[in-house]
């Protein structure tokens, strides 16, 4: 068998499917940390954490998107990433992602849930901003 | 017989409101189309959490998830109502709303709580008329539902039924079947009867099944991915009831115009004939008085 030169990565998101192309390699938070692919990986069935996704396109330049929790499906050569939301890095506004982090830290929670809620919200901000 | 003043301002009339239904077809039409395009985008990510789910079901595992299983007993029902906030769509909104008043009757009758929820002016008002409360109302969503407002209130219904709050979520909207059929749909969302349903799962799973690493494992994905398929049920039904909007406005003021074509028809020919009348008489008239001066 050949050795696989060439990933396609599908980017779903609820609303659409943002991206659908060849890419050389990628990078993205798994729930426990960052992993990278390239091409020939094992079969692959994961949760998604928040941050960044480095995509290294087959024209050489790369590109950043900010995920949102979700899945990856590695099958073959294609990479599927499955999230809640996807940003483009051009779109982030660094300011509102900001200020964002500074309520999500000032909010006071009162229960298990609340705790967690808030967790999540800081988390997500600051990932965000520190795009 | 009307005169042929009287006829001119009919028919003028009804050439302004079918301009208004043409142009209003015509909106209808862009709009469907957006909406089309925009629910079989979405379609991508349902038919992908199928697969997943179908990857892990070939991985020998158990589904078990509060959000699959019935509970023991049945009290707190939710109904989320998707009207349309705006007229004129023909029978849309009393597709929907006919079937589900009868639903909350026989809900009320055999003593659960039920808690109402209306999206959409026209499912409010009709509510209110009826004299049936509301418990939640929602009118941002238009043509083009966005996934963070939906998934605002699914991710409420899915905390409300892991606290054992609710037993039940129904949703009653107009089903899209086909671009020429829709039918109104009374669906239970929550519990999730069966998660590999409604297509997808079959034809991915029947390929050789691939031996996946899972990270972390198998269950803790399972986890996750519950409450995702709902929410990718749950927004479904929005973009559904969103095109089938657009559609039944589409075919209504289709017809609307089709009968002003009609009527501006019938009046013309009226006016004609009131006209030519009315010519027949000033003749005779004058005929009349001419032979009355010799």
């Amino acid at each position: 068998m050949i050795a696989a030169t060439e990933l396609r990565l599908v980017l779903v998101t609820p609303e659409t499917t943002l991206l659908d192309e060849r890419v050389r390699s990628l990078q993205f938070p798994m729930y426990d940390g960052q992993i990278g692919v390239l091409p020939g990986r094992a079969p692959l069935v994961g949760r998604l954490g928040i941050g960044a996704l480095k995509v290294e396109t087959s024209a050489g330049g790369t590109d950043r998107y900010f995920i949102d929790g979700g899945f990856v499906q590695i099958k073959g050569s294609i990479v599927t990433l499955l999230t809640d939301r996807a940003i483009p890095e051009k779109q982030i506004d660094t300011a509102q992602a900001k200020s964002a982090l500074a309520a999500a830290l000032a909010e006071v929670p009162t229960s298990e849930e609340g705790l967690q809620a808030k967790e999540r919200a800081v988390e997500r901000a600051r990932r965000m901003a520190g795009m | 017989m009307a005169s042929a003043r009287e006829l001119v301002k009919r028919r003028k009339s009804i050439r302004n409101i079918r301009k208004i239904t043409r142009t209003m077809e015509l909106i209808a039409t862009a709009r469907f189309k957006k909406a089309m395009d925009r629910a079989s985008e979405a379609a991508a990510y349902t038919k992908k959490i199928n697969e997943i789910v179908a990857d892990l079901a070939a991985a020998d595992l158990k589904f078990s998830h509060p959000l699959l299983q019935q509970p023991a007993e049945e009290k707190n029902v939710a109904i989320l109502v998707l009207t349309s906030n705006r007229g004129l769509c023909g029978g849309y909104n009393g597709g929907i709303l006919r079937p589900t008043l009868r639903r909350l009757r026989q809900l009320e009758s055999d003593g659960k709580n039920v808690s109402l929820e209306v999206s959409g002016k026209r499912g409010i008002a009709f509510m209110k008329f009826e004299g049936v409360p509301i418990d939640r109302s929602y009118t941002q969503f238009e043509d083009k539902p966005a996934f963070d407002d939906v998934n605002e209130i699914a991710s409420r219904y899915v905390a409300d039924f892991i606290a054992g709050r609710l037993d039940r979520v129904d949703v009653a909207y107009q089903e899209f079947l086909s671009s020429s059929k829709q039918a109104p749909t009374i669906q239970t969302l929550l519990p999730i009867g069966d998660l590999a349903g409604s297509g997808g799962a079959d034809e991915a799973s029947n390929g050789a099944s691939i031996d996946y690493e899972f990270l972390p494992s198998a269950e803790e994905i399972l986890e996750e991915l519950v409450p995702a398929a709902f929410k990718a049920r749950f927004f479904k039904t929005f973009l559904d009831a969103a095109v089938g909007e657009q559609i039944a406005r589409m075919v209504a003021m289709k017809s609307a115009t089709e009968n002003a074509d009609e009527m501006i028809r019938d009046i013309s020919m009226e006016y004609n004939r009131a006209r030519q009348t009315q010519i027949t008489s000033e003749l005779a008239e004058i005929i009349g008085g001419a032979a009355a001066l010799e």
